[in-house]
């Protein structure tokens, strides 16, 4: 079983190879971006530069050296959770929707594979393995713009030992970025389940007949109940800083740059203690979530079994 | 128990449709079967119920399975090619042997690099980069390293040039086929394959017309081709079947004893392609009559 669904997820990295391109993609334009935000910092202040006294200022509290760089990272990471946002959405439109405009779908029922066993690789490939590819890419981003920043300190005579490789809260902020890279896709899921259902129903054009549901229902909503809250609670699973796992009253009103370095500063600048586990897993929503996503995909299994138009 | 597949009134509707019509036969181990209708018949239709792609009615097993409740088990022990080209085209030659090779426990990777070897398939080739004979040779070569019972093979070799098509069906014969494992085919070109079938079943409007060992067909139909007076005589015989061709009467006999139509004209076994024809017509105008 598990070897299967090991065979199964390779094939979807080998299928869907937009899983891996699109964060090595973003990776280099970030590299790029990082390096001209480095030189251009450089070239115009000349030989005062203030963003490097405040890295390197001794006196600024430890904690708020911390939560500088972790807001840096995480920051700059929200280029590659929003290329990741989209990635899982058109993989899931795509990913039995391709297999049957192919007919290769004749080829992978020939096999001893049930079509559960393949739609959960599917349902898994858009919850942990493209979250986890796009970890593995943002790793090494990271390192790659720190040792540029060192480069730049050091040629600045700071040391970049003490003032970044010191200062940064390298693992506390992978880890807080690995819980919302994993967290987005649960969060998401009931969208998620409703685009893997259509991959395995549209006859064409899956992305439209996903979509304009989506669009349609909160419009009669409104026209019925005078109400958009079915559009805000879509709109809510769109978007990250809505999750329910902050651990920080108004978080989505201070989550501006700045108040974010005062808020993880106040945390020790670790930026896994804003984040509350337990808070997101007893959400009634989350799990509402998960359970609309259960029945779209009990829904697409039954459809890719029974529906027969190859 | 020599039964592989067993099917009592087998039905498959779509609405008022029926594609496949209360339809009832057996196919024997060691046996090559060839399923022979014109488009639309349910040739398809029947095969994938047989397959567990398609929910029917009445009593259908394959293997001692229910094919549609059961499929994943069935799948170990059956392999199919439906149709040409259904390889995936993004797929690498070697990714599909690693994948094949992960979830089928019955596949044998030496024995598929060995048939690839003879080919001239280079195992870091995408599908899409190879021509439609060989995407046929490297899908051969892997269900040829499927210990599979049934092998079911849907047109497998449709859109092919004659070179590709003999030499699928020569290694097929050569380095698949033994008195274990059972093959049933469907093809337009049945004359191709006629020399290498054991069985025919022809199928029409979704029922069976015939269902016969190979051996029966010069047993039980002559053909005859003859002319004038002797045509007249012939028709005495009550033909299932004539045509005029190049001046002469083509008569097909059903049980018709062989000596008391040698002396009327030329008589000979009839092919597969002629036999289905006369038995086309003969269904079309005992319709006609109803």
């Amino acid at each position: 079983m598990i070897a299967h669904q090991l065979a199964l997820l390779k094939r979807e990295f080998w299928e869907h190879r937009s899983i891996w391109i699109t964060p090595v993609a973003v990776a280099i334009v970030m590299v790029l971006v990082v390096t001209a935000i480095i030189i251009a910092v450089a070239v115009i202040g000349q030989t005062h530069h203030p963003e490097v006294e405040r890295l390197a200022d001794a006196t600024l509290p430890e904690e708020y050296r911390r939560a500088g760089f972790a807001v840096f990272l995480l920051v700059f990471s929200t280029v590659f959770i929003a290329a990741m946002w989209f990635v899982v959405i058109f993989y899931s439109l795509d990913s039995l929707y391709a297999e049957r405009r192919d007919r290769s779908i004749l080829f992978w029922r020939s096999l001893p594979i049930t079509d559960s066993e393949t739609v959960v690789s599917k349902l898994l490939t858009a919850v942990l393995a493209i979250p986890i590819a796009t970890m593995a890419v943002i790793m090494v981003s990271h390192l790659v713009w720190l040792i540029l920043l060192s480069i730049w300190l050091g040629i600045e005579g700071a040391n970049p030992f003490r003032f970044v490789w010191g200062a940064v809260p390298l693992f506390e902020t992978w880890a807080a970025l690995f819980i919302l890279l994993l967290a987005i896709p649960i969060w998401f899921a009931p969208l998620l389940g409703w685009f893997l259902f259509i991959s395995a129903w549209a006859k064409r054009g899956p992305l439209l007949r996903a979509a304009l549901p989506i669009a349609i229902l909160p419009i009669l909503a409104y026209i019925v109940f005078r109400t958009w809250d079915l559009a805000f609670a879509i709109l809510e699973r769109l978007s990250f800083v809505a999750l329910p796992i902050y651990n920080i009253s108004d978080f989505a009103e201070r989550v501006d740059d700045d108040n974010l370095v005062k808020i993880l500063a106040e945390a020790g600048g670790n930026p896994t203690a804003v984040l509350d586990l337990g808070k997101f897993f007893t959400s009634i929503e989350v799990w509402a979530g998960m359970v609309i996503c259960g029945l779209f995909v009990t829904a697409a299994i039954y459809v890719r079994r029974f529906k027969d138009d190859s | 128990m020599n039964s592989l597949v067993t099917a009592q009134g087998v039905t498959k509707r779509f609405g008022d449709f029926r594609a496949v019509d209360d339809v009832s036969f057996e196919i024997e181990k060691g046996r090559i079967l060839g399923l022979i209708g014109p488009n639309g018949a349910g040739k398809t239709t029947l095969l994938k119920a047989i397959l567990g792609l398609t929910e029917c009615e009445g009593q259908l097993s394959v293997l001692g399975l229910d094919p549609f409740k059961q499929r994943k088990a069935l799948m170990q022990q059956i392999c199919f090619i439906a149709d040409v080209a259904v390889l995936p085209r993004w797929i690498k030659v070697f990714q599909l042997l690693d994948f094949v090779e992960a979830t089928h426990p019955n596949f044998s990777r030496e024995s598929a690099e060995g048939h690839l070897s003879k080919t001239k398939i280079k195992k870091e080739s995408r599908v899409r980069e190879l021509s439609k004979g060989m995407v046929a040779q490297l899908h051969l070569s892997i269900i040829m390293a499927i210990d599979a019972r049934l092998l079911v093979l849907d047109e497998p070799t449709l859109g092919l040039d004659i070179i590709f098509r003999k030499e699928f069906y020569a290694n097929l014969l050569s380095d698949y086929f033994d008195e274990e494992r059972t093959i049933l085919v469907t093809t337009h070109q049945v004359e191709e394959i006629e020399n290498i079938l054991t069985d025919i079943m022809f199928i029409n409007d979704g029922s069976i017309l015939l269902n016969a060992p190979m051996d029966a067909v010069s047993e039980t139909w002559v053909e005859l081709a003859t002319s004038g007076d002797n045509a007249a005589k012939a028709r005495g015989y009550e033909p299932i079947f004539e045509t005029d061709m190049f001046g002469k009467t083509i008569f097909m006999f059903e049980n018709v004893d062989r000596s008391k139509l040698e002396g009327l004209g030329d008589t000979r076994s009839p092919s597969v392609a002629d036999l289905f024809v006369a038995k086309i017509k003969q269904a079309q105008a005992e319709e006609q009559v109803a």
